[in-house]
């Protein structure tokens, strides 16, 4: 279980002192095991920087997050991060890039290739594992960026926007790889997003946060059955629960607009 | 396939317009020459055929040749190995940084040919002035590229390989270097331009050998022909080098060929 308590966190200004931004105030929640909660907010609210806390990152000032009563203080073979921009090596081809995380906790290389063919594989990249990255789509890239992440058989997968770069049909696409994939090894997953339909579609739990400093609004349970899919879409609690988010970021938003005028 | 066919009728094209800019340019050569009637500029027929005289036919620009690149090659080479650890250490570790910054703005604003005679009253007019010239014309250039293609690394991939718990040594060694590659290559090859460049000045200058003294003596007999012929196997021989170069980068750095410095 992941546990944040009273976490806060402050950018420092840019002479390294005070008059910094708070980024996040006093953020209370958990996250059970195997549960796939979804992060949504507006731009601001400081998502990602809670992300990158977690993966221990980043430092915080304030409060504590503990994983299974350990409390975080770097990154850690229990966690694996799937970034926006994919963070691919340019210069490696993708089974390299899928090993990285095997070859830099010393795994012994025959294990490392082995495991990654089976990630390629997994993730339906089989016949590109000699391209490079620059040789593949947006798709293609994060589907290489998420076998990376599962390569080293994290127990948290933490994912920053993961699908938000890419064009709407490959992000729906990939949200339902992902979604079969965790059918099949659960794991504890914290994804954020922008995306209100993303959220509901894949989240056990959404969690909504507000801006400037980003604290949590509210968690909401989704009720919905799975396996999701199209189906999913269709029903009236996903559109409730849509509608729900939508109401809500947009009166921040509003809100926002007011107080930067 | 289609993909294909369009890019080779793409090369096709640039190849075209190259051969057809360079006939342009040596036909007004041509007639400007013919037409001026001056003695000291001579027409594109001269110097092919000063070319050929002194490459195939007497082989006069061998020896001086041989002489010259030895400068080159040793120049060069001392630069490489000095100047890619001090761009790599400048551009990992601040105070060393830091200590450079100043030395390396000195090397970048100062003309080198006021050195040679430094160089030469310090080394003597042998083979280690021009070696030394070569080198202090192609240093900074790679150190400085080596620098920047550290610095400029992708701080999203620093950032990955730590949340798989990178220590520093792995992420400089997998991720940092790599980075830095294209834009040590790119150093690289401005520097190779330089050491040509700077070899040829020194040998005008003041030590007369090689090329540079091949030069003199046909410019002191007014071989007006054989000057451009000599200057053409020099520029042959820097473009030769540059697509070494351009290979050797394509081996290495498949990922990220810089197209800019064709």
């Amino acid at each position: 279980m992941i546990q944040v308590r009273g976490l806060s966190k402050e950018f420092l200004g840019r002479d390294g002192e005070g008059t910094g931004v708070l980024a996040i105030d006093s953020l209370d929640f958990e996250v059970r095991d195997n549960e796939f909660l979804t992060v949504i907010g507006p731009s601001g609210c400081g998502k990602t920087t809670l992300l990158r806390i977690i993966a221990g990152l980043i430092p915080f000032n304030d409060g504590e997050v503990s994983i299974d009563d350990v409390a975080v203080t770097g990154p850690g073979p229990d966690r694996a991060v799937v970034f926006q921009n994919f963070a691919l090596m340019p210069w490696a081809d993708v089974l390299t890039n899928v090993a990285f995380g095997l070859e830099i906790r010393g795994k012994p290389k025959a294990e490392c290739e082995a495991t990654a063919m089976r990630l390629v594989r997994l993730v339906g990249l089989e016949g590109f594992e000699r391209r490079l990255p620059k040789e593949l789509s947006g798709g293609m890239q994060q589907r290489v960026g998420l076998a990376r992440a599962l390569a080293v058989n994290p127990r948290i997968l933490l994912m920053d926007e993961p699908f938000g770069a890419l064009d709407e049909q490959t992000r729906r696409l990939l949200q339902e790889q992902l979604l079969r994939i965790w059918d099949r090894e659960r794991k504890t997953v914290i994804f954020i997003t922008h995306s209100m339909e993303e959220a509901v579609l894949l989240g056990d739990r959404v969690m909504l946060m507000t801006p400037r400093p980003g604290r949590v609004k509210e968690i909401i349970e989704v009720p919905l059955k799975r396996p999701r899919g199209q189906e999913t879409e269709k029903s009236t609690t996903f559109t409730e629960i849509k509608e729900y988010l939508w109401e809500n970021l947009r009166s921040m938003q509003v809100l926002d607009q007011r107080g930067e005028a | 396939m289609a993909r294909n066919k369009v890019k080779q009728t793409g090369v096709m094209s640039d190849w075209s317009l190259r051969i057809g800019v360079f006939i342009l340019v040596a036909l007004s050569w041509q007639v400007s020459a013919v037409f001026m009637k001056n003695m000291l500029i001579p027409t594109v027929t001269e110097t092919i055929s000063g070319f050929i005289q002194l490459v195939f036919v007497s082989g006069r620009i061998w020896q001086p040749l041989y002489i010259s690149n030895q400068a080159i090659v040793l120049g060069y080479i001392l630069s490489v190995v000095i100047a890619i650890p001090l761009g790599l250490a400048a551009g990992r570790v601040r105070w060393i940084d830091k200590v450079l910054n100043p030395y390396i703005g000195v090397f970048l604003a100062i003309p080198i040919a006021p050195l040679i005679p430094i160089a030469i009253t310090a080394l003597g007019l042998g083979l280690a002035s021009r070696v030394a010239i070569v080198f202090l014309f192609t240093f900074i250039f790679i150190t400085v590229n080596t620098r920047a293609g550290v610095r400029n690394v992708d701080a999203g991939l620093v950032e990955m390989a730590r949340s798989f718990g990178a220590n520093e040594k792995q992420i400089w060694h997998r991720i940092v270097i790599p980075s830095a590659v294209p834009a040590i290559f790119a150093g690289l090859r401005i520097g190779l331009g330089r050491a040509v460049a700077g070899m040829v000045i020194v040998e005008l200058l003041l030590v007369a050998s090689g090329l540079g003294r091949l030069l003199l003596e046909f410019a002191g007999r007014l071989q007006a022909d054989f000057v451009f012929a000599t200057v053409l196997v020099v520029i042959i021989e820097a473009l030769l080098l540059l697509s070494a170069m351009r290979f050797a980068e394509q081996k290495v750095a498949p990922w990220a060929h810089d197209s800019s410095m064709e």
